[in-house]
């Protein structure tokens, strides 16, 4: 047993998703949206979640805080910390956002009340949970430092308005850490970012969670980001998982085809100048995707044997893969 | 070859508004079929640049040059000139798009201003011709835009620029917000239709990878200041301006040295 496995034999793991399914409607109007989801996030550690739009992402990491769309069923399990969330009720759910799991969005503007100051944003977290406004104003300064806004002090009266967005995510940053949350929900967070100010939040963001054992998901449609920072990751395709794999294996040995495809349509930066591939058609969402395996109408190595049944995740080398033929997926 | 015209000539280009200095001192060449990157952080003047090639903005001082000659004014006649020449396409076409025409009526309209003698029938052709050339169905050319997707209307913001046969295309983070098996969709879309039409690209992005992709040559832009330029693969190998080191360490990859990317800022800062 590594020290890590043997920490979370005592510990719950910081979030656990266990075959999530989620739909909204019923009958002829039903509209599946996740299938059979499972992601896991040890405790400091770094999970990716890549995918093209619509393949489930946020849905995935909103379920986290048991956040669902309006009138959607989710059957499965989804814990946090220990916490069943499915079955939380709403003093249960407001306790384990305010303490155990934080969020984070790409619109840093979106998440702050746009007419109320800084200090007040940062605090707010703290008071809930019943920290001494004097004590409170104190840590709110020492985030400020920490993420590294000049003038923290001043940054305190300021309105959201005056930061630029990498200023503001920082800020938002510091407020999703203030509560030292098991969890952190990292969905696209850097997306609407200068590549030099993702860089420079990026850094911020893991020292931070390194400091304090957070366990973090980082969602983003970016494979290579997620490959640069993450431990693990997971590959998702219309509402369910095709590949589970550490993040170093995801460049050197893709499993899935999809896995291999987006890898083979992203222009390298480095090294030789390769040819790309695009990908025929388009991304899907669940409920547009075919039956079987859902990537077969895209898929180069799709069969008549891929429309049977959605393939089974299984191991092949270091990943889990969901695909019927990993074998033939050499890069 | 040396001695062909440039397609495009910029220089001095200067933008104010009020006191921000958007654009400042920016100047470069483009030879007909040649493709050219304009990088930069945000703010650095990039859009700026791109909207006054097109003649969205006209520039506080400087010169413009399309095949030779200077494209000034905005009179009627002015603009359909520089258009006949020039076409600029955006991150998301879809506010240029008339909500209540079809795509395909939406692509005949720069023929049918520009080329008002050519018959209705001809025109049908041509937009056929175009739709097929950018991998549009028939059914999405007689959609309206709401009902096609990202990538389908930066195709027919595409195939709209390349009606009247323009020789630059000025693309500003085209394909930015596209899913990435759509974006090497479109990339490949515009290498081909570069080899087969010899049209020229002012390609804006802040994606190196794609940058090096789809330019032979690039600029780096700062503050309104062109800071580096030279061919995209020796910048990228070889940066020589601070700036441009950082923007590069700044690339996510296996083993990323984030401690890297603080040392470049620092370096950055201490440069001015
Ligand atoms: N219409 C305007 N009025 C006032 N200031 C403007 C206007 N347009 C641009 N600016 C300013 O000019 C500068 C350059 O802006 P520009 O949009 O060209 O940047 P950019 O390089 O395209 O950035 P991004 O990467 O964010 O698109 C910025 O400081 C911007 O705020
Ligand atoms: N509130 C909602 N109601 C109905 N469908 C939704 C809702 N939120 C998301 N969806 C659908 O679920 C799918 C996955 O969405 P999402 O998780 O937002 O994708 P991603 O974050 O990967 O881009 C999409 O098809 C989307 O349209
Ligand atoms: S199961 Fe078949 S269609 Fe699906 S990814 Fe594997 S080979 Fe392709
Ligand atoms: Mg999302
Ligand atoms: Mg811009």
């Amino acid at each position: 047993m590594t020290v890590l496995e043997k920490e979370s034999a005592i510990r719950p793991d910081a979030l656990g998703i266990d075959g999530l399914t989620l739909g909204i409607g019923s009958g002829a109007s039903a509209v599946p949206l996740l299938d059979g989801v499972t992601v896991r996030v040890g405790r400091g550690e770094t999970v990716g979640l890549v995918g093209e739009s619509g393949s489930g992402k946020s849905l995935t990491a909103r379920a986290a805080l048991g956040m669902f769309p309006r009138g959607a069923r989710a059957t499965g399990a989804v814990t946090v910390a220990g916490v069943d969330v499915l079955a939380a009720g709403r003093a249960a759910l407001r306790d384990l956002r305010r303490t155990r799991a934080s969020m984070i969005f790409q619109d840093p503007r979106a998440a702050i009340n746009p007419v109320r100051r800084v200090g007040d944003y940062l605090t707010e977290g703290l008071r809930a949970r019943g920290v001494p406004s004097r004590e409170a104003a104190a840590t709110a300064l020492e985030l400020l430092e920490q993420v590294g806004i000049r003038d923290p002090r001043g940054a305190l009266r300021r309105h959201p308005h005056e930061f630029s967005g990498g200023m503001l995510q920082r800020v938002v940053i510091a407020g999703a850490l203030s509560t030292e949350p098991d969890v952190l929900l990292a969905d696209e967070p850097t997306t609407a970012l200068d590549v030099t100010t993702q860089a420079e939040v990026i850094a911020l963001l893991k020292e931070m969670q390194r400091t304090r054992g957070t366990g973090m998901l980082f969602v983003t449609h970016d494979l290579d980001l997620a490959a640069a920072i993450c431990d693990r990751v997971y590959v998702m395709y219309a509402g369910r998982i095709v590949e589970e794999a550490a993040g170093t294996a995801l460049f050197s040995a893709p499993a899935h085809p999809y896995t291999k495809a987006l890898l083979e349509a992203s222009p390298p930066v480095h090294g030789d100048r390769t040819e790309i591939k695009a990908i025929k058609g388009r991304p899907r969402s669940l409920a547009e995707a075919p039956s079987g395996c859902a990537f077969r109408d895209r898929c180069p190595l799709a069969g008549d044997d891929c429309a049977a049944s959605v393939p089974a995740t299984r191991a092949h080398g270091t990943s889990a893969v969901a695909c019927v033929r990993p074998e033939e997926v050499a890069r | 070859m040396t001695s062909e015209t440039p397609v495009l000539s910029v220089s001095s280009l200067v933008k104010r508004f009020g006191d921000v200095t958007a654009v400042d001192g920016v100047g470069f060449e483009l030879m007909p079929g040649a493709s050219l990157g304009i990088v930069g952080e945000s703010g650095s003047g990039k859009t700026t640049t791109a909207r006054i090639l097109a003649g969205l903005d006209e520039p506080t001082s400087g010169t413009v040059l399309l095949a030779g000659e200077p494209v000034t004014g905005r009179s009627r006649r002015a603009r359909l000139h520089r258009a006949r020449l020039l076409q600029m396409i955006f991150q998301d076409p879809y506010g240029s798009f008339d909500p209540r025409q079809t795509i395909a009526e939406s692509v005949a309209e720069p023929i049918r201003l520009h080329l008002p003698d050519l018959s209705g029938a001809d025109r049908r052709a041509r937009v056929a011709e175009l739709l097929d050339q950018v991998g549009l169905s028939e059914r999405a050319g007689g959609s309206p835009p709401r009902e096609l997707s990202g990538g389908q209307r930066q195709r027919a913001a595409i195939a709209r620029a390349l009606g009247i046969r323009p020789r630059v295309l000025v693309l500003d983070e085209a394909v930015a917000a596209l899913d990435v098996s759509i974006q090497a969709q479109i990339l490949t879309l515009l290498d081909s239709l570069r080899r087969d039409t010899g049209i020229a690209y002012v390609f804006v992005s802040h994606d190196l990878a794609v940058v090096r992709h789809i330019t032979d040559t690039a600029v780096v832009m700062r503050h309104g200041r062109i800071v580096e330029r030279g061919d995209t693969e020796t910048i990228l190998r070889d940066p020589q301006h601070p700036y441009t080191r950082l923007l590069l360490d700044s690339i996510p990859v296996p083993g990323w040295d984030l401690d890297r990317v603080a040392r470049d800022r620092r370096a950055l800062d201490a440069s001015r």
